[in-house]
C-alpha cells in the first residue's frame, strides 16, 4: 500500500513543514502518492520543494512516486506555465490532466523551474532572469535599476551553493507575486532547492569540533549564514551568503535556510518569522528563499 | 611594459557560453587561469584588466579572479582594473574588503587612478599626494601632507606591499597616473 504524502492547499515555505512532516513520516524507498488534488496554489519554494522530494526518492533508489494533480484547471495551468510538471514528469508516475503550454516569458514567473547541476547552469540562469529582472524590480517593485544586477549577483550565488556544497544536483525559480499575509505588497521570490548533503554535512569535517555537543543542523546554519564560515579552508569562501544578506539589508529583503531538521531566517522589519527554529520534520539537502519586497509608497 | 587585458574576450575563450557574465567559481578560475598565462608570457610590469561589455560580476568571480589575482602579484608588478560599472565595481570591492586588500581603478576616458577596497586614511592621503603622477620622495611627500618622515615612510610602506605604489630610487609613483 502506498503512503500518501499531502500537498499543502496553499503551498509555501511556512505551510512547506506540513509537507516535510508528510514526506518524512516513513523511509524514502517507501511507495508514495504525492497528493496535489486539493491544491489551490504553489509559491517557487513549493514547487522546487516538491521535485527535490521527488529527486530524493530517484537517488535513494525508491520506486517511482504516483502524483496527483491538482483538480483545479487554473491551478494546472498556472503550475505548467512554471515549468513543474515538465521536471516532473520525469521524478513522478503523473495521474490526472496535464495541460501542454510553454512557459509565458512575460508572466510574473521571471525564471521557470531550472535544474541546477552545474557551473554552466548557473551561468543559463543568469543569463535568462536579467530581462525579466529588471522588468520586475525596477518597473514593478520601484527599487533602484541597480538592484537588479545585485539581485542577479544574489541568485548566482544561491544556485551555486548547489554546485559547490550538494554533492547532488538542484533546483531554481523565481516568481513575483502579491505577498498578503505580512506585507500586502509585491514581492520577488527566489525559490533554491537540493537534495544533497545539506549544510550539517558539509561542514562537519571543519566546524564540528568548533562547536562540540552543540553541533546540528542549526548550529551548521548558523556557522554559514551567521559567521560566514566554509567547508573549505580558502580563506576567501563564504562570502556568497554575507553578499545575499548585504543586498537583502540594502532592499529590506528576508532570507530564510532549512536544512536537515533545522531552519535560520534573516528577519527584516515587515516580518516576524523566528530567526532559528529547530527539530523540524528532516528534508533532504537544503532549501534557501530570497523574499525582495516592493518599495514602500511614499507618504504625504 | 605595459599590456591590456580585454576580460569579455577572456571569458568567450575560456568558458565558450554565449554569455557576458562573471559568475561562478569556475569561471572565474578558468578566466584566472587564462590571465596568469597573458601575464606570464608577455612579462609586463603594469597590466590592464578592461571590463567593458562584461555582464554581471558576482562575488565568486570577483574572489577568484581579482582577490587571488591580488594576492598573488609579484612584487613591483601593477594591475588596475578599468571598464567597471558601479554594480561590478561593488562585489568588486566587497571581496577585497574581505582579504583587508585594495586595488587601482583606472579610468578609461581621463585615464585618472584610485584605490578601492579597505583603504586606511594615511594610505589615502599619501595616495592621494601622489595620484597626479608626479614622481615625490618620502620627504616630499611628507613636507607635502605635513606629516613626519615616519609617517609618511609607513604610509608608503603599506601602499608598495600592496602593489599599489612603484618605489624607483628612492621616489614614489602611481603606476598609469595621469
Amino acid at each position: 500500500m502506498s503512503r500518501v504524502v499531502e500537498i499543502p492547499a496553499k503551498f509555501d515555505d511556512r505551510s512547506f513543514e506540513q509537507f516535510a512532516h508528510s514526506f518524512g513520516a516513513g523511509a524514502l524507498t517507501d511507495k508514495m502518492v504525492f497528493d496535489a488534488r486539493t491544491a489551490q496554489w504553489a509559491s517557487p519554494f513549493g514547487l522546487v520543494a516538491m521535485l527535490t522530494a521527488g529527486q530524493a526518492v530517484q537517488e535513494a533508489g525508491g520506486a517511482m512516486p504516483a502524483f496527483t494533480v491538482p483538480v483545479a484547471e487554473d491551478v494546472r495551468r498556472y503550475w505548467t506555465r512554471t515549468g513543474f510538471f515538465r521536471h516532473a514528469a520525469e521524478l513522478f508516475e503523473l495521474h490526472g490532466k496535464v495541460p501542454k503550454q510553454k512557459p509565458d516569458e512575460q508572466s510574473d514567473v521571471l525564471l521557470d523551474v531550472t535544474p541546477v547541476r552545474a557551473s554552466e547552469d548557473v551561468h543559463t540562469v543568469v543569463g535568462r532572469i536579467q530581462e525579466g529582472a529588471a522588468r520586475i524590480i525596477h518597473g514593478e517593485l520601484g527599487l533602484e535599476a541597480k538592484a537588479t544586477m545585485g539581485f542577479a549577483m544574489a541568485l548566482s550565488e544561491a544556485c551555486q551553493n548547489i554546485v559547490e556544497h550538494a554533492g547532488t544536483g538542484g533546483w531554481v525559480s523565481v516568481h513575483a507575486y502579491k505577498f498578503r499575509r505580512q506585507l500586502g505588497r509585491r514581492v520577488v521570490v527566489i525559490a533554491v532547492s537540493d537534495a544533497g548533503i545539506g549544510f550539517r554535512r558539509s561542514l562537519e569535517a571543519t566546524q564540528q569540533r568548533r562547536f562540540g555537543d552543540r553541533w546540528g543542523d542549526a548550529a551548521a546554519l548558523e556557522a554559514a549564514v551567521i559567521q560566514h564560515t566554509s567547508r573549505f579552508r580558502d580563506p576567501g569562501r563564504g562570502q556568497g551568503i554575507a553578499g545575499i544578506k548585504r543586498y537583502l539589508s540594502r532592499w529590506d529583503g528576508k532570507l530564510t535556510i532549512r536544512s536537515g531538521t533545522a531552519r535560520i531566517a534573516i528577519v527584516p522589519s515587515w516580518d516576524d518569522d523566528v530567526p532559528l527554529t529547530e527539530h523540524l520534520s528532516p528534508f533532504p539537502g537544503a532549501q534557501v528563499q530570497i523574499v525582495i519586497p516592493a518599495q514602500e509608497a511614499k507618504r504625504g | 611594459m605595459r599590456q591590456t587585458i580585454q576580460i569579455e574576450q577572456v571569458l568567450r575563450e575560456a568558458v565558450r557560453t554565449p554569455y557576458r557574465d562573471l559568475v561562478t567559481r569556475a569561471t572565474g578560475r578558468a578566466v584566472r587561469s587564462s590571465i596568469e598565462q597573458a601575464l606570464e608570457a608577455a612579462g609586463a610590469t603594469v597590466t590592464v584588466l578592461d571590463f567593458s561589455d562584461v555582464g554581471l560580476v558576482d562575488l565568486s568571480c570577483a574572489e577568484e579572479i581579482v582577490a587571488k589575482l591580488l594576492l598573488r602579484q609579484t612584487a613591483g608588478t601593477f594591475v588596475l582594473l578599468q571598464g567597471l560599472r558601479e554594480d561590478q565595481l561593488e562585489a568588486i570591492e566587497h571581496v577585497l574588503n574581505h582579504h583587508a586588500i585594495v586595488a587601482l581603478i583606472r579610468d578609461a576616458v581621463s585615464g585618472s587612478v584610485r584605490m578601492v577596497g579597505r583603504v586606511e586614511p594615511d594610505m589615502r592621503d599619501a595616495f592621494g599626494a601622489l595620484e597626479t603622477g608626479e614622481e615625490l620622495s618620502t620627504d616630499r611627500l611628507a613636507a607635502r601632507i605635513g606629516w613626519t618622515l615616519e609617517r609618511a615612510r609607513s604610509a608608503l610602506d603599506v601602499l608598495i606591499r600592496l602593489n599599489v605604489v612603484r618605489a624607483s630610487d628612492g621616489a614614489y609613483t602611481v603606476p598609469l597616473a595621469v
